[in-house]
């Protein structure tokens, strides 16, 4: 089930020039970047960075202070109310445990942003819908109340919600923090099969290097200004370093082990 | 054969007034058990006491206004003017809670205090004038079966058809609004407009049903049914079921109630029901879970 868009190596995302402040206090400075369908940008940054502000700033919750950012040629405000162009996994998906849902009517209200205010689901999207469930392997939960998943279980629903209206884009962030090591495995590798059968772009913003490293194409360092932006072999020893006290050739290490 | 004939006619008249009231009871009664899931579920259960109380404030308003007015010193006027109050109040609090300059508890709470005061200043001031309380207040604080005419009867029918239409043809966009308001934002809802037109919902109801249960009361039917509703299941429908039998159960039994004992009020009447319901709710709720654990 392959996406009918985008062309490989159109800008999907593009971001001219972006300052953003709270209030008097620089977060993000000078950003430019831009990414082509069917990349996988992994965003990477210590603490403050202003990961999560970018994001914010992808998803239109937040305006830029200076500068330009577009999503397939909208402004983030405008794609993001199609509905089809852009999905987000939240840093910390919610999971009200008393609230009357379903994990499979979770991820069909992934769809009413497509639909519009009163558009009804057609039988192909409900049938994404399963197929997705199915994909990401919680399939037999699908009756089951949201409030009784796991942590790892409400990722995989918050990920098949985000797909469920065949968005362009994946904004994923930090989406392994709280997960253990094996869970961070079992993600790296369902990523890549999503990719794979989706031909998804993705921006996946973490401070988690090894997952970083094992599904990116291509790197960001960000530290309130855009450090790098290149593929990962380019990474200079030092910035990686003095970013995260760690060895470029661990990454390596780990992205050829996959 | 004269007096027979007044008799039943008499009976009908006293039957069809009775009709009229269970007729806006259970109109009301749908239409805040509805509502009352999503209350529960954004956790506004204050919002309809802020809401309600403007309406008190509403209420000296109207008072004040019919001492330079007297053609105002009537119920209807009274209505009309709290009705504008309490809408207004409405708007005030979802729009101060939407920009989050103040929380929403706090913006209701502020709102609550203030129109609350004003009320009772403005009642002060009516009786230091030598004027006495204004005729009939008190059926807006506690609710009155009195004198409910087949207009007003109608626009409660109408208007809580109107809130439950509402409520089904978006009930996805306020499913997910309730369950995390930016979530429902990146998935292109237009939040803006379902957190307005929910807090104006949660006002019809208000509005309608403080003729009946009482200003003081109403705000118990936006709240007691969901919550006796979400006690019982985790299925969306199954919990709408249970608020509305509950909700219109307790407003029926409460209006009968006040009818057959004229000196209980029926907003005291039927929040006694619906407090006994949830009760019933919590405890084979809290049975239901320990037999599956």
């Amino acid at each position: 089930m392959a996406y009918p868009y985008p062309a490989v190596s159109e800008p999907i995302v593009e971001i001219c020039g972006v300052d953003f402040a709270y209030g008097q206090r620089l977060v993000l400075k000078h950003i430019s970047m831009t990414v082509a369908g069917g990349t996988t940008v992994g965003v990477i940054g210590p603490n403050g960075a202003g990961k999560t502000t970018l994001v914010n700033l992808l998803l239109g919750l937040l305006t830029p202070t200076r500068g330009t950012v577009r999503i397939c040629g909208m402004p983030p405000n405008a794609a993001v109310r199609r509905g089809d162009v852009v999905g987000s996994l939240p840093q910390t998906p919610r999971m009200p445990k008393g609230f009357p849902i379903s994990v499979r009517q979770l991820v069909r209200l992934g769809l009413i942003g497509k639909l519009g205010l009163l558009g009804k689901e057609t039988a192909a999207d409900l049938k994404h819908v399963d197929w997705l469930l199915k994909k990401v392997g919680i399939e037999e939960l699908a009756d089951v109340p949201i409030g009784s998943l796991s942590g790892g279980e409400l990722q995989r629903v918050y990920i098949a919600r985000a797909l469920a209206a065949q968005p362009h884009v994946l904004f994923l962030d930090e989406p392994t923090t709280g997960i253990d090591r094996a869970g961070q495995d079992q993600f790296i590798q369902f990523l890549g099969d999503l990719k794979q059968s989706l031909a998804l772009t993705v921006i996946l913003v973490s401070h988690d290097l090894r997952t970083v490293a094992a599904v990116c194409d291509r790197l960001a360092c960000l530290n309130v200004t855009l450090h790098y932006h290149d593929v990962p072999g380019n990474m200079p020893r030092e910035l990686a370093r003095e970013m995260f006290g760690v060895d470029l050739p661990e990454l390596r290490m780990e992205k050829s082990t996959r | 054969m004269m007096v027979q004939a007044a008799a039943i006619l008499g009976h009908f008249s006293a039957s069809s007034v009775a009709l009229r009231a269970a007729l806006a009871s259970a109109s009301v009664g749908v239409a805040g058990a509805v509502l009352s899931v999503f209350v529960v579920l954004r956790r506004w259960a204050y919002l309809g006491d802020g809401i309600a109380h403007a309406g008190f404030g509403g209420i000296g308003t109207a008072v004040l206004l019919s001492i330079a007015f007297p053609a105002l010193n009537n119920g209807p006027a009274i209505y009309l003017i709290a009705t504008v109050f309490s809408l207004a109040t409405a708007l005030a609090v979802a729009s101060i809670s939407r920009k989050r300059a103040v929380s929403g508890d706090a913006a209701i709470g502020i709102f609550v205090a203030a129109t609350l005061a004003w009320g009772f200043i403005a009642f002060a001031i009516h009786a230091h004038l030598g004027r006495g309380g204004p005729g009939g207040w008190e059926d807006y604080l506690l609710g009155s079966v009195n004198g409910m005419s087949s207009a007003a009867a109608a626009l409660a029918a109408a208007m809580s058809a109107g809130i439950v239409l509402t409520v089904v043809a978006l009930r996805r966009q306020i499913v997910l609004y309730c369950f995390d308001p930016v979530l429902a934002q990146v998935t292109g809802v237009p939040v803006g407009f379902v957190h307005y037109l929910l807090i104006l919902l949660v006002a019809l109801v208000i509005i309608v049903g403080m003729r009946l249960a009482g200003n003081l009361l109403v705000p118990a039917l936006l709240v007691l049914p969901g919550a006796a509703g979400l006690r019982v299941s985790r299925s969306m429908r199954v919990v709408m079921a249970v608020a509305i039998i509950a909700s219109v159960a307790a407003t029926l039994a409460g209006m009968a109630v006040a009818r057959h004992w004229e000196f209980i009020a029926p907003g005291p009447a039927i929040v006694g029901v619906l407090f006994l319901e949830f009760l019933a709710a919590h405890f084979a709720g809290g049975r239901a879970k320990s037999q599956q654990d």
